[in-house]
């Protein structure tokens, strides 16, 4: 090896090094290269589905409450029979109670007598959730308000941030207020706040909420709102839907056809 | 003259071997690395439905019998919180991560936990609101 070549390479060596040093000083981050490690676990990817049902009303049976009595059996609903202390995670509202804001001059008559069957909103801006000093209540990747009962603690600053009522307290052990227990799933206990899960204890297996599937009018519609093929997403573009109380800005996942 | 002007060739050569070697790294790689897992757990994120073994506990009795609270709180956030429903043990068994999942197989001795809880005066809330094996049998 002459002296020259040596040369050559020697200097070569000191202008790449020169070359990688100025550009690991100006862009810090080409020394690495981005890895997404959620891929690592079997996590869901937050926010990529999001559950919503629709209620068509005009389907919705009179006196019918084969829904609520699947709910709240299936979920161990207590019934404590005075309506101070009730607790309910799906219920039958009057018209003006569901949608209080919605016009009502000249409305008609058929329709403000129509029973609306109401339950958790599933807010995309769920104001329970800011107002849970505990986190107990949460808002899922998928969309889901849900709740953790180990966490709740019974301040109920979430069912006063709630502005549909939709969570309950349990003011007395709920467990004497079953008829029938459901064994496939928990109960709770004294001091907690309850309120509809979306059946995420039945999403998980791949089945439908109890009260879609209980309908006997097919009246609930259950699926994805960030799939824009979904049948939710058809029926919500091809019908005239409400939201109870849109103008609060809490984005409901639960529409209704009038 | 000629000196320097053959340092400052070769300087420039060892950039652009550099710049060269960095293009050819950083080709085809947009962004984050496309991973087939992604897809596979959005889709299913707890349809890993694998025929749960009964025979063997997804630990040592004695770890279980020592740490079994610490891994059903991180089971619990994990579920419920995450949404990461799949444990996988050390020998590659895959479980869901659930309380049933326990009560699968410990539930057939209805005072699988009382004894030992009775025996350490310990009174965890779980039987609260869980449906104990006790009084599922009932």
């Amino acid at each position: 090896m002459n002296e020259q070549r040596r040369d050559f390479l020697r200097k070569a060596g000191i202008g790449a090094l020169a070359g990688l040093g100025a550009a690991a000083g100006l862009f810090p981050l080409f020394a690495l290269e981005k890895t997404d490690i959620s891929v690592f676990s079997d996590k869901p990817v937050p926010g990529k589905t999001r559950w919503g049902m629709l209620v068509d009303t005009r389907k919705c049976g009179k006196g019918c409450t084969e829904c609520i009595v699947r709910c709240h059996h299936d979920h161990n609903v207590p019934d404590f029979g005075k309506s101070k202390s009730s607790v309910k995670w799906i219920w039958k509202s009057e018209y003006e109670q569901a949608f209080p804001t919605a016009s009502k001059q000249f409305q008609s008559p058929e329709v403000m007598n129509r029973k609306v069957l109401t339950l958790c909103n599933h807010c995309a801006e769920p104001p329970c959730t800011r107002a849970c000093p505990t986190e107990a209540t949460f808002r899922r990747w998928d969309g889901i308000v849900s709740m953790d009962y180990h966490r709740c603690i019974g301040c109920r600053f979430c069912m006063a941030a709630c502005p549909y009522g939709s969570r309950s307290f349990n003011w007395q052990d709920p467990r004497p207020a079953l008829k029938a227990l459901s064994p496939t799933y928990p109960t709770r206990e004294t001091g907690v706040v309850e309120k509809c899960n979306f059946c995420s204890e039945r999403l998980v297996k791949g089945e439908l909420p109890a009260c879609v599937e209980s309908c006997p009018e097919h009246a609930l519609l259950f699926g994805d709102l960030n799939d824009p093929k979904s049948e939710i997403r058809t029926m919500l573009a091809s019908n005239e839907t409400m939201q109870r109380k849109p103008e609060l800005g809490t984005l409901p996942s639960v529409f209704y056809i009038i | 003259m000629n000196k320097h002007l053959l340092t400052l060739f070769s300087v420039l050569i060892g950039l652009v071997v550099f710049a060269g070697g960095w293009f050819i790294m950083h080709a085809g790689h947009q962004g984050v690395i496309p991973a087939v897992a992604a897809t596979q757990a959005a889709s299913a994120p707890a349809a890993k439905s694998v025929a749960i073994d009964s025979t063997r506990c997804i630990a040592q009795t004695e770890y279980m019998r020592a740490h079994h609270m610490q891994i059903l709180n991180q089971w619990r956030h994990d579920s419920v919180r995450e949404g990461n429903r799949t444990y996988m043990t050390r020998d590659g068994r895959h479980f869901d991560k659930s309380l049933n999942t326990c009560l699968g197989c410990h539930a057939s001795n209805s005072m699988f936990c009382f004894m030992c809880h009775q025996y350490a005066n310990v009174k965890p809330t779980c039987w609260n609101c869980h449906i104990s094996p006790m009084e599922a049998t009932q």
